[in-house]
């Protein structure tokens, strides 16, 4: 076990605050973290977990605040200094070289002694650090090859071999078996009993209190809690994690349930979500809740003919389509607006016009093909004015929007497919109060006017202000229905964390 | 971005000023030079790469590239020559030679849209490949000898002073800077070069489009070999081989980004007349068409270097602004 | 399976089967060919070979970071065209001397890629093109007559190629054949045993993993270009002694038959894999089919550029099925990953967003 308070905290973060734009990520944050203890970080998406870690590792700075080594003040200016320091992360997404193999991807960064690669001492000692995790890995193979879990255990060696003293696991489970994941516990513990702090982000119940020696509960960016495992609950944890606050959010008026637009009946796709089975009726909103990893984009990606299901039925009037590109989906009269802007939503240099007109542009066209200015521009206008999208003009290129205001372009342009049926998936991320306020109209008029909406949030409160039905999701699997009274924020989370009664079974 | 709109406009301007400058030398040095049979003989020795340069700046803004075109422009040529030595009738040569471009196209866009490969891996081979396969057919013999309305065709004037070749340049410059500009196709085109995955998610069938320019970048480019065919009134096996080199540097000197999703076709017609205009200049001065080549590749690398300098330069600055902003108490966007 | 992915790697089983492919070709067309199998023979496609396998080795660096250079062709022109000249005027200049120039210039025109290709964050194959252009051009702007002549050479430029290293049995290894085993032998130590080497390949896998770790990425690569230029230098060399009589396009085309030579021979163009056994053999089986085709008489000495494009293709696409199927294993595994370059890519846009 741990000797926690008789010693020097190997880290500490001290009253570190961070401000986003418009978003105070981190407020006034503090924790200790101990030699040879698991120290785990709970907390909803938007808690400020990245953020604090981002700081820790150098990628961020923080405004306020100090982060301190072995009782000194340090700074951790870039990637590279955290390493300097024996501050190392591993990710869900491991950056390992492909094409070089085991060995040699552990130790590939290291500063060279002497001119030659001797690969036997290489192999050796990549073997003998693996022995410390107590894993088993054949050290020759090329890295491309491997599962995700060892990947991961590439990482943790790399580190090792450079006598990491503080290791950060950033929700590192999401993707592995279970089998994987009891494995990447025994070399958490082997790591820990050798002195090394370990500070653990997840949001899995049942592995926080597993493994952890503390539990650490942020919430909106604030410190809430620290207390070790053994005076912690999971009832308490929640209740941490989610407090009060669903007062500041818009709720939907009660309307009427219309038809039935679309029924999904088992839709499954192999390794990513399996057994999905619901109802989307006209004028409803079908919140979909649940935490990183979940699949829930994937659900929606699906529906959209993006990454197309591999079975089950997608019944709309009547008929059971085959969804396999956006554009059967949009003729079918669905619409999918991703939760990532930049990389996949807009064009960021292209004006509002042009990004609103983009999925329809084939009706702008004129008999030759060319793009009809004037009915795209009354078209942005025409949007410009209904959701109030504050530009100086709608040439405006869409990249110099602040995230609020491209939401609401995004917004328009898939309005502007007159779907009968529209997936949001977070449409409310990473944009100020006033325009989440905006936005949440938005959509609640949407369904007022007849749309069946699918609302793909990770804010709790939102889902449960803005839903007639909560659907939630785990790591690909449906938790189950909700109906807007019988839920409760603990409820929620509680399926989403699969506490619900045991039908979870990782694959 | 505004920011942005103008250091393009300026890249713009900049090319203007470029080009004024260069044709300034050359009017100094040179007496008669802004004479219309001047200018007709600048654009004559040329007309074939700009014209392909005109299908390339699409491919180029779609974030692809063709560095076969030169080849087939000589391999179209070859095919024609060839079939017309056995015999073949000369309206079934041209058209032979045509369809080369197309099934060249074809198998570009093939083996980048649907096989997967890289578009820079599949034109080289076709650079390497297609010029082979001219070479067969001619071994090392010159053809000529072709029927007198062809050859009249591609080196007397045909409507006024200007031969054939550059009413065709003229007429699809014009429908070049229509359909990028002002098409939905044009649109398109820049979408998928900017970001492929918005053209996906937002119903673009990026797939077809790019089959589409790869068939047109090789049929417009053996329609470019047949009519330097009709200009030279021969054909050999290296006839237009390297021509992609002065294609390429036109089309990215004239402020297209290799990355793809930016450009217009204004700035390459800019940049072509620099070219032409460069290459006209120096060799009035004697100066050899192999050194002209030369300046052209140095122009090349400078049409990158440049705008990267550039953009370091700005990116410290408003570094330094930024510092600046943190110190007075604004909080700049973070991450 | 798991025994064979771990005793063989892919790029193993491809060099494997390169020297299958090499004795079939050699069976198939001695059996065709009138005195295929005499030293005669052996002595023309080793020393054909000897200067295309220096230049894909130096090549091969470049092509592990993932980027390429186009210019060798001209660097290779260039450089034998320049020493020739000077030892036409200078019939006394050492041979040392000799061969140091051509060394230095390749180096130092590598050395220009470097720069704008690592520094300069040009893309390489506009670095390249552009070198290509240039340095052609200097070559055709040299004064006076733009030819070499073998008669205005020094006696033992002549001779250099004539000499024998050492014999096995019947078969002559001639200078700069063991000029060029020498250098494989070194490089082939160099990326396998050497940290730099391994950079390299680390580099060429993941580029952004490489800057994020640390490494000193752009002077690795910088230093790729300026041995590539001196390989390009050594085979400058080479070539005068080979050949004698130059022109100015002397060895125009040559970067296409060593980047054919190095695909064939399993280096990808992606980067990260390929190694420089392959590029050796990827070289030997081009020269040899060549020549075997040349002398079966069937087929013109105009197929080579055909068949080169080809052979690239066919290459390519192999690798590309190899690393779709391997892909297809990781998949199973329930893995997502994007292909490299499009994070890239989508970073580079994101660099035009101000």
């Amino acid at each position: 076990m741990t000797k926690v308070e008789t010693t020097t905290p190997v880290l500490q973060v001290k009253r570190i605050s961070k401000r986003f734009d418009t978003t105070q990520a981190l407020d006034d944050v503090s924790l200790d973290l101990y030699p040879g203890e698991i120290h785990a970080l709970m907390g909803e998406n938007g808690a400020g977990k990245s953020t604090l870690i981002k700081i820790i590792t150098g990628v961020y700075h923080p405004d306020e605040g100090e982060l301190w080594l072995d009782g000194n003040p340090i700074r951790v200016a870039h990637s590279v200094d955290a390493q300097g320091y024996g501050i190392a992360a591993i990710y869900q997404e491991p950056m390992v070289y492909p094409d070089l193999n085991v060995a040699e991807n552990i130790f590939i960064t290291h500063r060279r002694h002497g001119f030659f690669v001797n690969w036997g001492k290489m192999y050796r000692d990549a073997e003998a650090i693996l022995a410390k995790l107590d894993v088993k890995l054949d050290v020759r193979m090329a890295a491309r090859g491997l599962t995700l879990a060892a990947q991961q255990t590439i990482e943790i060696a790399k580190a090792i071999s450079l006598n990491v003293r503080v290791l950060i696991m950033d929700e590192p489970t999401a993707s592995l078996s279970a089998h994987e994941v009891e494995q990447l516990f025994n070399i958490a513990r082997a790591l820990r009993d050798q002195g090394v702090s370990i500070l653990f982000i997840s949001h899995r119940m049942e592995e926080v209190f597993g493994i952890a020696d503390r539990v650490t509960i942020f919430r909106d960016g604030r410190w809430i809690s620290t207390l070790p495992r053994s005076e912690i609950t999971p009832e308490r944890a929640i209740r941490d994690m989610v407090g009060r606050n669903l007062e500041e959010f818009f709720a939907k008026s009660e309307g009427e349930r219309g038809e039935l637009l679309m029924s999904v009946r088992n839709l499954s796709k192999e390794n990513v979500f399996s057994g999905m089975n619901f109802d989307v009726y006209r004028g409803e909103i079908l919140g979909f809740a649940g935490l990183v990893g979940s699949r829930r984009t994937d659900v929606g990606m699906a529906l959209f003919g993006v990454e197309p299901a591999d079975s089950g039925d997608i019944i709309l009037d009547g008929k059971s389509e085959t969804i396999r590109s956006p554009e059967q989906a949009m003729r079918l009269g669905i619409a999918y607006m991703t939760e990532d802007r930049r990389l996949i939503g807009l064009t960021m240099p292209m004006s509002i016009t042009s990004n609103i007109s983009l999925p329809m542009l084939h009706q702008y066209l004129s008999r030759l093909g060319l793009i009809q200015r004037s009915a795209e521009e009354a078209t942005a206008e025409q949007y410009r004015e209904r959701l109030t999208i504050r530009a100086p003009n709608i040439e405006q290129p869409v990249g110099m929007l602040s995230g609020g205001n491209q939401q609401k372009v995004m917004l328009s342009k898939w309005l502007n497919t007159r779907p009968q049926i529209l997936i949001l998936d977070e449409p409310t991320r990473g944009i100020d109060v006033g325009a989440k306020v905006d936005v949440h109209h938005i959509i609640n008029d949407l369904a007022a006017q007849g749309l069946g909406i699918i609302l793909i949030s990770s804010d709790l409160p939102e889902i449960m202000a803005m839903s007639d039905r909560i659907l939630v999701m785990r790591e690909g699997r449906q938790m189950g229905i909700f109906d807007r009274d019988e839920a409760t924020q603990e409820i929620i989370l509680t399926a989403a964390m699969g506490q619900n009664g045991g039908t979870t079974e990782i694959a | 971005m505004s920011r942005r709109l103008q250091f393009l406009k300026s890249w713009e301007g900049l090319l203007l000023v470029i080009l004024i400058l260069v044709i300034g030398f050359n009017v100094v040095s040179t007496p008669h030079y802004l004479g219309l049979q001047n200018q007709i003989n600048l654009f004559e020795l040329h007309i074939e790469k700009i014209i392909v340069a005109l299908i390339m700046t699409f491919i180029i803004i779609n974030a692809e590239i063709d560095l076969s075109v030169g080849s087939v422009m000589g391999l179209a040529g070859c095919v024609m020559a060839y079939l017309w030595t056995r015999e073949v009738p000369f309206g079934l040569c041209l058209l032979a030679g045509l369809l080369t471009g197309v099934l060249t196209g074809t198998f570009n866009g093939l083996m980048v849209s649907y096989v997967g490969l890289s578009s820079l891996v599949v034109t080289l081979a076709g650079l390497i490949g297609f010029r082979g396969f001219a070479h067969v057919l001619l071994e090392g013999n010159s053809v000529g000898n072709f029927p007198p309305w062809f050859e009249k065709l591609g080196q007397e004037p045909f409507i006024g002073p200007f031969p054939f070749a550059m009413v065709v340049f003229f007429v699809m410059l014009i429908i070049a800077i229509i359909v990028l500009q002002r098409a939905g196709a044009g649109r398109y085109v820049y979408v998928i070069g900017n970001n492929r995955e918005v053209a996906r998610y937002s119903g673009v069938n990026v797939k077809r489009v790019k089959m589409t320019l790869f068939i047109l970048s090789g049929t417009i480019a053996a329609f470019a070999g047949l009519l330097m065919a009709a200009r030279l009134g021969s054909m050999r096996g290296d006839t237009a081989q390297g021509t992609e080199l002065d294609i390429i540097t036109m089309v990215l000197l004239g402020g297209v980004s290799i990355f793809g999703g930016s450009g217009t076709m204004v700035g390459v017609l800019l940049s072509i007349l620099i070219v032409l205009n460069l290459r006209n200049g120096m060799g009035l001065l004697n100066v050899t068409g192999e050194t002209q080549t030369g300046v052209i590749g140095a122009l090349l690398i400078l049409s990158v270097l440049v705008p990267n300098i550039a953009r370091e330069v700005r990116d410290a600055w408003s570094r330094k602004r930024r510092v600046q902003r943190i110190q007075e108490g604004e909080e700049p966007e973070g991450g | 399976m798991d025994t064979l992915k771990r005793h063989f790697r892919p790029e193993q089983l491809r060099e494997l089967s390169l020297v299958f492919l090499i004795v079939a070709i050699f069976m198939f067309f001695g059996s065709q060919i009138e005195g295929y199998f005499s030293p005669r023979i052996f002595n023309r496609v080793t020393s054909d070979v000897a200067i295309i396998t220096v230049v894909a080795l130096g090549e091969t660096l470049v092509l592990l970071t993932r980027n390429y250079d186009l210019s060798v062709g001209s660097v290779v022109g260039l450089t034998a065209f320049t020493v020739g000249k000077q030892l036409s005027a200078n019939p006394d200049m050492l041979p040392l001397l000799a061969l140091l120039m051509a060394l230095g210039m390749g180096l130092a025109l590598g050395s220009i890629n470097g720069l704008l290709v690592s520094y300069g964050r040009v893309p390489s194959i506009i670095v390249t093109l552009g070198t290509l252009a240039i340095y052609r051009s200097i070559l055709v702007a040299f004064p006076g007559n733009k030819i070499v002549v073998i008669h205005e050479l020094p006696a033992w430029v002549v001779d250099f190629g004539r000499v024998q290293l050492f014999s096995i049995g019947e078969l002559n290894i001639r200078p700069v054949v063991g000029a060029a085993l020498l250098m494989f032998v070194l490089f082939q130590i160099v990326t396998t045993y050497m940290p730099y080497g391994r950079r390299l390949y680390a580099i060429g896998s993941n580029p952004e993993a490489a800057r994020v770790g640390g490494l000193p990425s752009k002077r690795i690569v910088f230093m790729a270009y300026m041995t590539c230029g001196a390989m390009a230098g050594l085979a400058g060399f080479m070539f005068l002694v080979r050949y004698g009589d130059l022109t100015v396009v002397a060895a125009q085309g040559l970067e296409m038959q060593v980047i054919a030579a190095a695909v064939v021979g399993g280096v990808s163009t992606n980067g990260g894999s390929g190694t420089m056994i392959g590029a050796l053999l990827g070289a030997f089986m081009i020269n040899l089919l060549q020549q075997s085709l040349l002398r079966w008489l069937v087929i013109s000495d105009f197929w080579v550029n055909a068949l080169l494009g080809m052979l690239i293709l066919v290459a390519v696409t192999i690798d590309l099925v190899i690393v779709n199927r391997l892909r297809d294993v990781w998949a199973r595994s329930g893995l997502q990953i994007k292909p490299v370059d499009e994070e890239w890519r989508v970073k580079e846009k994101e660099r035009h967003v101000p």
